[in-house]
């Protein structure tokens, strides 16, 4: 009997020494995830429904009033289309650059790690000082940019000081960024497209196009699937070449919903409104994560 | 016949890779050489390249402003988040993969959620903390705020569950204590997905200006990319300095430049997804 008890001590002190250690493993983690993630998440949400304006230590609890007046602010709507076609309009050209840049660099050559290095350098690289190179690129008058235009016989645009072409050029500068990104999960997804497979259809005597499209595009569709998340996610979170750029402006032409949550936020101190906009983004990101991941299963091959 | 198709592929492929290229490197070209002009020079615009380059523009801004302060201050402030961040991945890591108790999987649904939202959604509340706890202005707020990285997690743990657990069992069966483990037999193993963390790390946080440029707005207290910012629109009140302002840039991107150069490998195997037990 005593035996028993002693292993019975023993079995509950290996089990408070285990828990000991799990704790020790995972709390320097999960404190700061804690604190500077789960709750602050929460907090927001908590916020989004209050009329906290950040200079007072009260506030009252408003329900929906927030989101009612963010669905009937014209500013609202006008971010939000902003925020698709900034998104639409990177997701595109990232995603079919990347793809043409790796089907061009997938055999290695003579050469192709300086091309790898140039395309992905800009990846690595400040997004606040390359945007400033950028404005000067972009300048209306003696800019480079309207230079190369007049070369090719085009007239000059005004970039970032026009709200027809701020998102354009917007645009311009995050592809530019992410091009040699996408083209670095490519590279490795086609590593991974088995030679047989090629192999056999040649046989067969399929054509280079009718491969690519029965072939390649199915095997490497994971990586595809994988590439839009995060282009939106990315897209929704764009800030620093927006803020460099042309601070949403012109006349709110570049205004995305993150960066109207920053002028609500942190410029007019509406902390309500501007956590309802963070919601909806939470939401939008969850929305979109399912959406993607249902419409995955049928056409992704893993 | 054949042959003249796959030459005219071959000449075809060289000029897009070119153009595309030339495109991706032309902004950093144009900021060195707007660099090397004189006043008068950079705002000229016949003249591509500088007639005498002017190294003084350099030189002003490596002793006459505040950039290189900023650039230490980054270094040091990206140096203690990187070790922090891999620290505490690598622990909580090694707990989802190879500790056993309750709430295991909970705990990976809960980071796991966490990856994808909108990190902006955080900043409120997060701001709020801060001032709380009085580190608004101050780089240790900035520290304290990324000692971790939800990233960096799931890229030690896809790491991990490629280690053997077999290894890890007996290793445990010697005696071995799990920080000695993770020390001597997990790390030596997952060294490249550490490198890459490592990197992936310092460059975020060396590059990040959102959240930093909330938390501080005294100057002594600025990072490189909301000091260039700062140097690039006070200039502006007098119309902005374009060569010496793109001096600072360079002063930024260039280091970063090489130090990808050299490391460029860790990269595009850790974004390549290819994080097995190489090296």
């Amino acid at each position: 009997m005593s035996t028993a008890l002693t292993e019975g001590k023993s079995r509950k002190k290996s089990a408070w020494k285990n828990a000991l250690t799990v704790l020790l493993f995972v709390l320097p983690a999960l404190i700061p995830l804690i604190i500077f993630w789960i709750y602050p998440i929460l907090r927001s949400v908590w916020l989004s429904f209050t009329n906290w304006d950040f200079m007072t230590p009260d506030y009252d609890v408003v329900g929906l009033k927030n989101y009612i007046s963010l669905l009937k602010d014209s500013r609202f709507y006008n971010a939000l289309w902003n925020t698709v076609v900034f998104t639409a309009g990177t997701l595109v050209p990232t995603i079919a650059g990347g793809l043409g840049l790796a089907l061009l660099l997938r055999k290695n050559f003579r050469g192709s790690g300086i091309f790898k290095f140039v395309l992905f350098s800009p990846w690595i690289t400040p997004t606040v000082a390359i945007s400033i190179v950028w404005t000067w690129i972009f300048k209306a008058d003696g800019g480079i940019a309207n230079i190369v235009l007049g070369f090719f016989g085009l007239p000059a645009l005004k970039w970032i000081n026009s709200s027809s072409t701020a998102m354009l050029s917007v645009i311009i500068v995050t592809v530019w960024k992410s091009l040699g990104y996408a083209m670095i999960f490519y590279l490795s997804a086609l590593e991974k497209v088995p030679a047989e497979l090629y192999e056999a259809s040649s046989l067969d005597g399929a054509k280079p196009l009718r491969q690519f499209l029965d072939m390649t595009l199915p095997s490497i569709s994971p990586t595809t699937f994988f590439l839009m998340i995060i282009t939106m996610v990315n897209s929704l979170q764009a800030y620093d070449q927006i803020q460099i750029l042309t601070q949403g402006g012109p006349s709110g032409s570049t205004r995305t919903l993150l960066y109207m949550y920053y002028q609500l936020g942190f410029q007019e101190f509406k902390m309500g409104e501007a956590t309802a906009i963070a919601v909806i983004m939470i939401i939008i990101t969850v929305l979109l994560s399912l959406i993607q991941f249902t419409a995955s299963k049928k056409w992704v091959h893993y | 016949m054949k042959k003249i198709t796959q030459k005219i592929g071959t000449v075809l492929k060289f000029a897009v890779l070119l153009l595309v290229s030339a495109f991706t490197a032309f902004p950093f070209l144009w900021m060195v050489l707007s660099a090397l002009k004189t006043k008068a020079e950079v705002m000229d615009v016949s003249s591509l390249l500088p007639s005498s380059p002017q190294w003084s523009n350099f030189i002003s801004v490596i002793f006459d402003s505040p950039l290189p302060g900023y650039i230490w201050d980054s270094l040091l402030v990206s140096v203690i988040i990187v070790a922090l961040q891999v620290a505490t991945g690598a622990m909580i890591a090694y707990a989802m993969v190879f500790l056993e108790f309750k709430g295991r999987n909970l705990l990976f649904i809960v980071v796991m959620g966490t990856y994808m939202l909108p990190v902006a959604a955080t900043y409120i509340p997060a701001y709020i903390i801060l001032s709380q706890w009085n580190l608004l202005n101050t780089l240790t707020g900035v520290v304290i705020s990324s000692t971790v990285s939800i990233f960096g997690i799931f890229l030690l743990r896809q790491a991990f569950m490629q280690v053997p657990k077999g290894l890890v069992e007996a290793a445990r069966m010697d005696g071995g204590g799990h920080f000695r483990i993770l020390w001597e037999v997990v790390c030596p193993m997952t060294k490249s997905s550490f490198i890459t963390f490592g990197l992936m790390s310092f460059i975020s946080a060396y590059n990040n200006y959102m959240w930093p440029s909330l938390i501080t707005n005294d100057s002594s207290k600025y990072l490189v990319s909301q000091g260039l910012r700062s140097f690039f629109i006070e200039g502006g009140a007098y119309g902005t300095e374009w060569a010496l302002v793109m001096a600072g840039s360079s002063l930024i991107v260039i280091p970063l430049l090489i130090l990808f150069a050299f490391t460029q490998k860790w990269f595009i195997n850790g974004i390549g997804g290819d994080t097995g037990m190489k090296g």
